[in-house]
Parts: structure tokens; sequence; C-alpha cells
């Protein structure tokens, strides 16, 4: 137990980032390579692996690589149900907190701009 | 406000946006209806009476037809600064026994690019909640959990 509390400061602050939030959701399907993950985002890649190397060290994914690939695996981990229930809430509050930011930023751009 | 780590979690943005836009954003029901599900979740307000003892209550209507009602009240409102509302009291104070008893703290601030933003989420004793897990409640809430279910992944 003397770790439960840093180990799950590492999973919030993982989820607490739409981008890494979206990886681990495209993870839930598969793994799949580093260029695949990448491609939905407009981002430059080492910025990209910045990202997957907080994922990395939250423990909840990992990485190998196979000649020029490097693919991605999310990891199985089992949080305590207790832990669970709070990560689970966590990304419920950190999903609609980023739809809150995005729809009054989209709407103070449109009261700037006309 | 202290949080209980084990229990409570704080979010916090800066939202590039004024402070009046967020706040608008958060107490015209109509704009809260824009954000407040995940999609294909839609929210639908009910009741958005802003002031303490005022009934708050969304329903949230799932792509399935699923239909979640959350009634709830405010329990403080300082405008453009605060509004704390839980799902523990109704409208009037009356004690309610919801499927998730949390109390939310959302605070905004100015700051140099727009505005802080910070909810402070309360949830009751582990007893409770295992209860409401034990409900079913997990098994309707579709995409929230679907995204989620990564983090409790039990391949092996």
């Amino acid at each position: 137990m003397d770790n439960y509390q840093p180990a799950l400061n590492n999973v919030f602050h993982a989820l607490a980032d739409p981008t890494r939030r979206a990886v681990l959701r495209q993870l839930t399907r598969g793994p799949a390579s580093i260029t695949e993950l990448a491609k939905p985002f407009d981002m430059a890649l080492p910025s990209f692996m910045k990202h997957i190397a907080v994922l990395e060290e939250s423990d909840l994914i990992r990485s190998r690589k196979t000649g020029r690939v490097r693919t991605c695996t999310l990891k199985p981990r089992k949080l305590a149900r207790a832990e669970r229930w709070l990560a689970e809430q966590r990304v419920l509050w950190e999903d609609r907190t980023d739809r809150l930011a995005a729809y009054a930023e989209a709407r103070a751009l449109k009261e700037t701009t006309s | 406000m202290t949080a209980d780590p084990e229990r409570d979690l704080t979010i916090s943005r800066v939202i590039k946006a004024p402070r009046s836009v967020v706040w608008e954003a958060w107490t015209d029901p109509r704009q809260l209806e824009e954000w407040w599900c995940p999609k294909p979740w839609r929210a639908e307000v009910q009741a958005f009476d802003l002031r303490p003892g005022g009934a708050f209550d969304t329903l949230m209507h799932g792509p399935e037809g699923e239909k979640k009602p959350n009634p709830g009240s405010f329990l403080d409102v300082v405008s453009m600064e605060r509004i704390v509302f839980t799902t523990a009291l109704t409208e009037g104070w009356r004690p309610a026994v919801p499927w998730l008893a949390i109390t939310a703290i959302i605070t905004v601030k100015d700051h140099a690019d727009g505005t802080d933003y910070s909810a402070l989420v309360k949830h009751a004793d582990r007893e409770t909640r295992d209860h409401h897990e034990e409900l079913g409640f997990y098994d309707g809430w579709g995409t929230c959990i679907e995204q989620l279910a990564v983090i409790v992944e039990k391949r092996t």
C-alpha cells in the first residue's frame, strides 16, 4: 500500500491529457504502431513521443521495437476496485471539462470575429 | 477547500475564453446541454434554478433510448465566481438517495490567457460507491466507461 498514492497520481496525470486518453482508447482495440497512433494528431513526432513516454511511465502501456517499427500495447493493469472507480470518475470529469473548454473557446472566437 | 485523494477529484484547465463566456456556458441551460454529456449521449436540462436550494436536474438520453435522471440542487452560487451543487439533496434541500452522491465545487477566475477553471468533485464513502457499482450503473454508461475500460483492462 506504500506505493498506492504515487502510482495513482501517475495514472491520473496520464489521464489528464486528451491526446493520451485518445491513445488509450485506440489501444483498447488492439496493439498499434507509433505511426498509426500519431496519425490522427497534428503534432510533431517528438511531442507525440513525450505522451507515449508518460503513458509508459504510468504503467498503462508498453512499447516494443521490432525492426524499425515500435508497437504499443495496453498493459494489463489490475487497478484495485477503489482506484478503478475514481479513475473512471476522473475520466468522466476530465472529458467534461475538455468539452466545456472547447465549447467556450469556440464561442469566444465567434464573438470576437463577428 | 481540501481534497481527499482517495475519493475526491480536482480538475483544472485554463480556458482561452473570457470568464463571462465560461460562466454563461455553465449557467445557460441550453449551452450546458451542448457539452455536459459525452456523445452519443445527450443532456436535457430538466431544472436549472441557480440559487441555493434551487433544483438542478439533467436528464441524460442514451443512444439506445436509455434515460438517466440526475436530480440535485445548488448549494452555493456566487455570480461569475463559484457554483456548488450536489446530488445528495434535491430541490429545497430534500435529502435524496442518488445513484451517485457527489458535491461539485466549480470555480472560475480570471487568467492572463482567459479563465482559470476548476472543478473539485467530492464523493461519498467507499461503501456507498461500491453499492452503486453493484446496482449496475457502469453497464449503462456507455462511452464514458468504454474509454475507461482502458485502465481496467484485465487481458492476461
